[in-house]
């Protein structure tokens, strides 16, 4: 199964790149045009891999470290603090100034609001999962609220681009900006695939983890770290794209089972996959309009998700 | 050398105390249970011995190493732990499960080892899972998800296992079954046991030494029948219980029903008129629902005297078979004089026992209560001229009360 997964990554990765507004045709690479339009449609497809890797990468950790199957990416409040960095950075007209000051704003601001979640749920020297829980789902609608005040306040064109950004695109310009996330995404991914075997343990709860020999501390805090960074890295690049975390790691495990060791590869090269594959469909479906990808995922993702939910077969079974 | 030692521990959770100043050691091959009411601080002796929870006075040893300084992949070489109840919100198989036993003793990202599949064999052929490993563990029966979880503990091939009340949650047979699992593992493989437990009897039968605990100290330590002391216990679980040691056998605890005072109501004296076992019922409930009760004349050998007996009723006597004496009578009469009220049982009345319809007469005459068994009061009269009947009428007449069952009288006690 795993083998499989890794076998169409070059076909998805190949068919996507053929794929363009105009339907199925490979660009001549020796016109500037065509040189042109292959760098853009790479570009976007890497993106798209590497986004959509990240994304599920996460959320199988954190649905893991959170013992909890709803857990996702966005849950302990990244997507908000994301949200509202970017608004700023575009408010403020710093977007116009620099490629990198977007992608930026968005990750510090991530980072910073699950630095305060985890300090809020922290509590007599423990963190509780209810605490992250809590603390995250407050500060994320903090954080929606501030959002909201600059939306409401922005010009039109900050308007447009704000709401744009919060819909999720994968077309961005800063080859350096898709370098530094993709390499901060794979470290990332290292570490915690590392530590996969703890993951499992700690599935069991934190006292059984400790009994097998695992410090559950160690093991949440640089799994939250982790998680948070490839979301963070992966809201820098494209914007919010919902249900990749949520619904490939539920997927994955019906097929190569919940070990951590197998599932979080697995779940990289599928949230990769679909992600690309969702992009092919936003780009074409209705072209020559353009629908932004995060709409394509949760169409296909939410119906997907229901069915998942009524046949329980993802064995969630609290 | 000892396996575990506790060394004057404290420990405690926030402020307030769970263990106070605990010294324990236990042998290598021993199986202990530590016993004691909730919140006895059972459990977080496991977690002191896990070094989960860190002591705030005293050391704790595993193999005569302080736990606080053993590295957690050599401490999880060293002792298992079985937690009261497992579960992991992810679909593992049994199989997968009990491979997490492995989690630090193999590589990481390695596949597990010949060495880790022969442990995940062994303790999968001790508890009886080979067939089901390919099963999701969520599916499993309760008393075949604590044998995964001991399967698991296995696997880490310690010398020591902890087990957090092994048999709380499962039915009888499941509870033997698990226990007897232990004791082969504690036997063959000489595997050092030590598990909290509610159940003072199973400890008995099985474990080779008990630990009492009561608010966090330890109270007694010994062998079962050293330790279940009917007094001790009264102390430590605040109930009544009975403590039956056999020679050749464990020794049996029964906590006895407390006899809960009648409701609504202030207890009352009742004296019962019976026989031929038509009081034993009501001797019992009125004994349990706190009534002081008296009962007689009744012959030596009468199941209602046998019964009264047992319930520690007292009972005017007369000589076994004979007709109710004058002796016998006046003892009865001292007995039902000091009652409020009088209670005349199911009796067949023949010329040995028509003097109980005397006492009747008279307590109803002084204006005590009297209560007379109307069911099937026609047939019941068996003296030479049908005596008995009519001045049974004549109570019921001159304002005795009918009753047919026991209930009836146990209400008309309450409203009196």
């Amino acid at each position: 199964m795993f083998w499989l997964l890794v076998a169409l990554v070059p076909l998805v990765l190949g068919g996507a790149l053929l794929l363009g507004g105009a339907g199925a045709l490979w660009p001549d690479p020796r016109t500037e045009l065509g040189r042109a339009i292959l760098q853009l449609r790479l570009y976007r497809v890497l993106c798209g891999f590497v986004v959509g890797a990240g994304l599920a990468v996460s959320g199988a950790v954190l649905q893991a470290l959170l013992r909890n199957p709803l857990a996702e990416p966005y849950v302990l409040g990244v997507s908000s603090g994301a949200g509202l960095g970017a608004a700023l950075v575009i408010t403020f007209g710093f977007a116009a100034r620099s490629a990198l000051a977007l992608p930026a704003g968005a990750f510090l601001f991530a980072l910073t609001t699950l630095a305060l979640v985890y300090a809020l749920a922290r509590q007599h020297g423990r963190t509780s999962i209810y605490g992250l829980l809590l603390s995250g789902v407050i500060l994320s609608s903090i954080a929606s609220s501030l959002l909201l005040l600059l939306l409401a306040l922005a010009s039109t064109e900050g308007l447009h681009g704000i709401t744009w950004w919060l819909l999720g695109n994968l077309q961005g310009d800063s080859t350096a900006a898709l370098a530094l996330g993709s390499t901060l995404i794979a470290v990332a991914f290292l570490v915690v695939w590392w530590l996969a075997r703890d993951l499992d343990a700690l599935t069991l709860g934190p006292e059984m983890a400790h009994h097998l020999g695992i410090s559950p501390a160690l093991v949440t805090v640089l799994g939250l770290g982790c998680a948070t960074l490839m979301t963070a890295a992966a809201v820098a690049l494209s914007g919010l794209i919902g249900f990749v975390g949520l619904i490939v790691p539920h997927a994955l495990r019906a097929l190569v089972g919940p070990g951590h060791r197998r599932l979080l590869p697995a779940s990289a090269l599928a949230g990769g996959c679909f992600l690309v594959v969702c992009d092919a469909v936003a780009r074409t479906a209705f072209a020559p309009v353009e629908v932004p990808v995060g709409v394509i995922t949760a169409l296909l993702g939410g119906p997907f998700f229901l069915w998942l939910l009524r046949r329980r077969a993802a064995g969630w079974m609290e | 050398m000892n396996a575990i030692e506790l060394q004057h521990i404290s420990a405690a959770y926030r402020e307030s105390d769970v263990l106070r100043d605990v010294t324990l050691a236990v042998a290598e091959g021993e199986w202990l249970a530590l016993l004691g009411p909730n919140g006895a601080g059972k459990s977080t002796v496991l977690r002191v011995i896990t070094g989960l929870l860190p002591a705030r006075a005293g050391v704790a040893l595993l193999g005569g190493r302080d736990v606080r300084a053993i590295r957690g992949a050599e401490r999880a070489r060293l002792v298992a732990v079985v937690p009261q109840e497992l579960s992991t919100p992810l679909p593992f198989t049994v199989g997968e499960l009990v491979t997490l036993g492995r989690s630090s003793a193999h590589g990481r990202l390695a596949r597990p080892g010949a060495a880790d599949r022969r442990a995940i064999e062994r303790a999968l052929a001790y508890t009886d899972l080979l067939e089901l490993r390919e099963r999701p563990f969520a599916e499993l029966s309760g008393g075949e998800k604590q044998r995964a979880a001991i399967a698991l503990a296995l696997a880490q091939e310690t010398r020591i296992l902890l087990l957090d009340e092994p048999t709380a949650h499962l039915d009888l047979n499941h509870q033997w079954e698990i226990l007897q699992l232990l004791d082969r593992l504690n036997r063959e493989c000489s595997l050092t046991i030590v598990m909290t437990s509610h159940d003072l009897n199973l400890a008995a039968e099985f474990c080779s030494r008990l630990a009492l605990f009561d608010h966090g100290a330890l109270v007694a330590l010994g062998t079962p029948a050293e330790v279940l002391r009917e007094e001790r216990l009264r102390e430590v679980y605040h109930c009544d219980v009975r403590v039956r040691h056999e020679s050749g056998r464990a020794p049996e605890v029964r906590p006895e029903r407390r006899p809960q005072p009648a409701a609504g109501g202030r207890a009352k004296k009742v004296h019962v008129l019976s026989g031929g076992g038509s009081g034993a019922e009501l001797l019992r409930l009125l004994v349990l629902t706190g009534h002081h009760t008296s009962c007689g004349p009744l012959n030596m050998g009468d199941s209602d005297a046998q019964a009264a007996a047992a319930l520690e009723v007292r009972a005017a006597l007369e000589k076994p078979f004979s007709p109710l004496g004058a002796g016998a009578l006046d003892a009865a009469r001292q007995l039902a004089a000091a009652a409020e009220a009088l209670v005349l049982a199911e009796v067949p009345f023949g010329s040995g026992n028509v003097a109980l319809l005397a006492l009747a007469e008279e307590a109803l005459a002084r204006g005590a209560r009297v209560l007379v068994n109307t069911r099937n009061l026609e047939q019941r009269d068996f003296t030479p001229q049908r005596v008995a009947l009519p001045r049974l009428k004549a109570l019921l007449e001159r304002g005795a009360r009918a009753w047919q069952h026991a209930d009836e009288v146990l209400q008309a006690l309450e409203k009196s």
